[in-house]
Order: structure tokens, then C-alpha cells, then sequence
């Protein structure tokens, strides 16, 4: 019991197992996942890195390129360091046992880890928490742990994919915990998080892009106390990427089957495409709409700029014309359209800035070919469907563009 | 622009459209009807050159009141683009219509 005659000497009145540094039977128990990352540091300020693999309050099982025998100082926190040295002989390859010479902390040198350093370095989440709550207002210890321990749930999982990083923010600086070492943050983005999170004394999230747009973080800062707070860092680029590309090939999906569907006539395009459709051909007109009032208007115009066409295909633009505008009335509160020529083919454009068709309702509200006298779903479209000769439909969150061609042969007169 | 009259003979309520029925004149067609309360119902688009889906929507609305009140709606007379787009949304079949020139569309 070498490890308890020390606390005798100091408190002989107290039970080994209250002892702070009690660790119950058994050297190097405790296996740090994942391994914590260190300096070792000699005396010349020569510094090697390593990992710790395993751990005891006296002791630690470390990976390192650093020489045996030798006595290094480990920082582990701003105002925690300690001093080590290489057991010769006990280990294999570039992992050694390394006894803990001295404990450095802000007033008082020990020669091991507290319970609480002890936990920090290997312990759980759980008692890690435990350990940051303990000192606060009895009240507020179970809040307090709960929250942050769903926190440290969330970033315990990330930890398992591998794509997040966990730090510790006190006194201005951050110290790595765990997760993803090599994530490179945008650090004054994190500070100005995580002072936000600390002042407000709540959890505050944000996702930013790093600054050459490659990268996106969605970080969560934790307030532990006043002056200290975790940080939670997932690399999100992928997500967005994977969640884009899976946009785009149901985009592609929908695009493929309403092109199937229609005869090749319904082209569902994409933002670059309608920038090139709205921009062929000529501009012969065009005009906004506000209220209901607008739409005869609109036909009466559309008519006066047209060339000079057979009555039917008339009818045939003035209708799609009502359609399109009436649904960008119902749907976005107005729009703007335009009539362009094109050859032989006019083409009428209206836009809007609403909040787009939806993707499940997409197929529904371009192919629904019949009033149901239960449900009426507009029928704007078959209509749209049947009298113009090729429609480009694009639609997203800022808005909705329809075009629609018409093949135009001169009234004989 | 849309012209709305109404008369009533035999009954028979007959409401004579004249002009576009679209999203703009729709609620005049809608205040005209409500106070109807004749169970046969006819809607004269003789005069009307232009329907689009809202206008006809109207149509089905209107019907589907009369037919729950026990009544029915006779559309009269629509001009060709009028019928062409009728049937295009199955408002045909939908629809009771008679295409007889005014006068002769009542058997008696």
C-alpha cells in the first residue's frame, strides 16, 4: 500500500478510499480512447510527440520516438504540466512506461495525478462531467451535467466517425480534447462562438465556411462556467456535399421521368439552363403582376405585341399566360413575364420569387391530368402541358421560372 | 371583364355570362350565384371567349353545391376553345352540358 502511506502521513485520520488520489489496486489501469496526444519536451526545449496510451496516477504507458532514458516535461493543461522519465528496459518498440516524477499545478507540486487530472486524461465522459460540475451550485450541477453530457453524447458519437473535434476553451486559449487533431478550424470563428456561448452562459451553434470556402463546420459552443467552455467542431463538408449530390440526382430522377412522362416536352432544368432560356431571342414584351387585375391585362398586352397570329394559337398563349401568372399570384404573391421571339417560336417567360414547388408535389402538380371532384388540385399545368409546344420549368427556394415555346405559323389572311 | 346576368323562368335559373371567366372575374360569377335559389341552375358561356382554370374550377365548385343541395347545373353553349378546354381537364365529363343554339335545348 505504498500509494496510501503518503496520504496517511498527510491525513491520518482519513479513509484511503475518500483519498483524492485513490486508484483503486493494479498500475496502468486506465486506457485512455482515443489515446491522449502529448509533447514531450527535454531539457534543451527539444520536443517529441507521443501518445498516451495507458495511464496510472504514477505512471504512463506512452508512444514515443522520444530517447529512453531520459526526463521530459508533458503540458497538459495551461497551469497542469508534469515531469516524466523513461523507464529503461520496461516496454517494446517505441512504447514505454514513464514514471511520473512531479505534478506541477498553479501553487503546489505533487509527484502524481490528482483524481480529477487522472479522470480527465482517461476518464470517461461522464466523469469528466462530473468533475467540471462539481464545484458549481447544487441546483444547478444536474442541469448543468445533463446538458453537457448530451453534448459530449453528441460529440462522443462524431468521435466513432471520426469527424469532429472536442476542445476545451478556458482563459482565452483552447486545449485539444479529443476527436479529429488535425481539423482545421477557423479559430477566430470558434473564440467568437465560444465567447458568445460563455457571456450568454448558453449553448450557442453556427455553421461557418472556412475561408477559402473548401470547408464546412457546423461548431456548438458549451459554457462550463464564466471563464471556461467546451467546443464541438464537426466537419460537415461532406454531409453537404453528399446532401447536394443526392438533390441533384433526384433532380435528375424527377427530370428524367417528367421528360418520360411528357414526351420529352416538360424539361425540368437546372439554374444555368433557364438562365440561357430566358435569355434566348428577342424581348417583345413584358410585364409584372400584383393583383388578379393584372392577368386580363397581361393577355390584352401579349396581344397587342404579338405578330400578327392564328386566333387558336392565340388562345393558346393568352391561357398559359393566365395559368403561369395565376399560379405565381396564388403561390408567391405575384411575378414578372416576358414574351420572346425566337424564329418561328415565341417563347413566354414568367417568373416568381416564392418558395418554390416542392419536390414530393412536383411530379403531382405538373402531371395531374384531371380535376378529382374530391381534391382540386390546379390543373394549370395540363393545360400549360397541352397547348405549349415545349415547356423549361425551374424551381428552387428563390423562386420559380417557367418558360413555355410556341411554334408560331402567320395568320393567312 | 365579365358580364353577369341573371333571370328566372319556370324554376329554372338561367345566369348569362358574357366576357373572360378567369381568377379576376371568378368572384363575380360567385356573388351572382350565391343568391340563387332556384334548383336548376344554367350557366349561358355563349358570350364567353375565355376560361382558364380557375374559371373553370369555379364551374365545378358551383356544380358540386347544387348537386349536394339536391339540384342540378346545366352549362350552355360553350364556344369551341371554351369546350376544347373543358374536356382537356375532364370538366366534360364532369359537366352537364347542352350545346343546342339557345331556345331549342329544352325539351317540353
Amino acid at each position: 500500500m505504498r500509494r496510501c502511506l503518503e496520504c496517511a502521513k498527510k491525513e491520518p485520520n482519513r479513509n484511503c478510499v475518500e483519498c483524492n488520489y485513490f486508484i483503486p489496486a493494479g498500475p496502468l489501469r486506465r486506457v485512455p480512447s482515443p489515446p491522449v496526444r502529448v509533447l514531450l519536451e527535454d531539457e534543451y526545449g527539444k520536443q517529441y510527440p507521443g501518445h498516451i496510451l495507458v495511464l496510472s496516477t504514477r505512471e504512463f504507458g506512452l508512444e514515443t520516438e522520444a530517447p529512453i532514458p531520459g526526463r521530459y516535461k508533458i503540458r497538459l493543461q495551461d497551469s497542469l504540466w508534469v515531469e516524466v522519465a523513461g523507464v529503461p528496459f520496461k516496454g517494446k518498440n517505441n512504447v514505454h512506461v514513464f514514471d511520473i516524477l512531479y505534478v506541477h499545478r498553479n501553487q503546489e507540486t505533487a509527484f502524481r495525478l490528482s483524481k480529477e487530472e487522472y479522470q480527465l486524461l482517461g476518464g470517461s465522459a461522464g466523469e469528466l462531467v462530473k468533475e467540471i460540475t462539481r464545484r458549481l451550485p447544487e441546483h444547478l450541477q444536474d442541469l448543468v451535467r445533463e446538458k453537457l453530457l448530451a453534448e459530449v453524447e453528441k460529440s462522443e458519437l462524431i468521435n466513432a466517425l471520426k469527424v469532429g473535434k472536442v476542445m476545451k476553451y478556458e482563459g482565452g486559449r483552447f486545449r485539444y480534447l479529443s476527436g479529429q487533431a488535425d481539423l482545421a478550424l477557423p479559430m477566430q470563428e470558434a473564440e467568437k462562438l465560444m465567447r458568445q456561448a460563455i457571456r450568454q452562459a448558453e449553448h450557442r451553434r453556427e455553421v461557418i465556411i472556412s475561408e477559402d470556402g473548401q470547408k464546412v463546420f457546423d461548431l456548438h459552443g458549451v459554457p462550463f462556467d464564466h471563464k471556461s467552455g467546451g467546443l464541438l467542431a464537426f466537419d460537415i463538408t461532406e454531409v453537404i456535399e453528399k446532401e447536394r449530390k443526392m438533390h441533384r440526382q433526384e433532380m435528375q430522377a424527377y427530370r428524367e421521368a417528367i421528360a418520360a412522362v411528357t414526351g420529352g416536352r416538360l424539361n425540368l432544368a437546372n439554374g444555368e439552363e433557364i438562365e440561357k432560356v430566358v435569355s434566348e431571342g428577342t424581348e417583345l414584351v413584358k410585364g409584372e403582376v400584383r393583383q388578379t387585375l393584372d392577368i386580363p391585362e397581361a393577355r390584352r398586352i401579349i396581344q397587342e405585341f404579338l405578330p400578327s397570329i392564328d386566333r387558336r394559337r392565340w388562345h393558346a398563349i393568352a391561357l398559359c399566360l393566365s395559368e403561369a401568372l395565376t399560379n405565381a399570384l396564388k403561390h408567391a404573391g405575384g411575378g414578372c413575364w416576358q414574351a420572346r421571339q425566337s424564329g418561328d417560336t415565341v417563347r413566354v417567360v414568367v417568373q416568381d420569387k416564392g418558395p418554390g414547388i416542392k419536390k414530393s408535389e412536383l411530379t403531382r402538380a405538373t402531371l395531374m391530368q384531371h380535376y378529382s371532384t374530391k381534391n382540386s388540385l390546379g390543373c394549370g399545368f395540363t393545360l400549360m402541358l397541352y397547348y405549349a409546344d415545349y415547356l423549361h420549368l425551374n424551381t428552387g427556394p428563390s423562386g420559380t421560372t417557367l418558360a413555355m415555346d410556341f411554334y408560331v405559323v402567320p395568320a393567312i389572311s | 371583364m365579365l358580364k353577369v346576368d341573371v333571370s328566372v323562368a319556370r324554376g329554372v335559373c338561367r345566369v348569362v355570362l358574357n366576357g373572360e371567366l378567369d381568377v379576376e372575374t371568378v368572384p363575380q360569377l360567385q356573388e351572382v350565384v350565391g343568391t340563387v335559389r332556384e334548383r336548376t341552375l344554367e350557366v349561358d358561356l355563349s358570350g364567353v371567349s375565355f376560361v382558364d382554370s380557375t374559371g373553370l374550377k369555379s364551374l365545378l365548385d358551383i356544380n358540386n353545391d347544387w348537386r349536394q343541395k339536391g339540384g342540378k347545373m346545366l352549362i350552355l353553349r360553350p364556344q369551341p376553345d371554351v369546350a376544347e378546354v373543358m374536356r382537356l381537364v375532364g370538366l366534360d365529363r364532369l359537366l352537364e352540358q347542352n350545346t343546342a343554339p339557345v331556345g331549342e335545348e329544352r325539351e317540353e
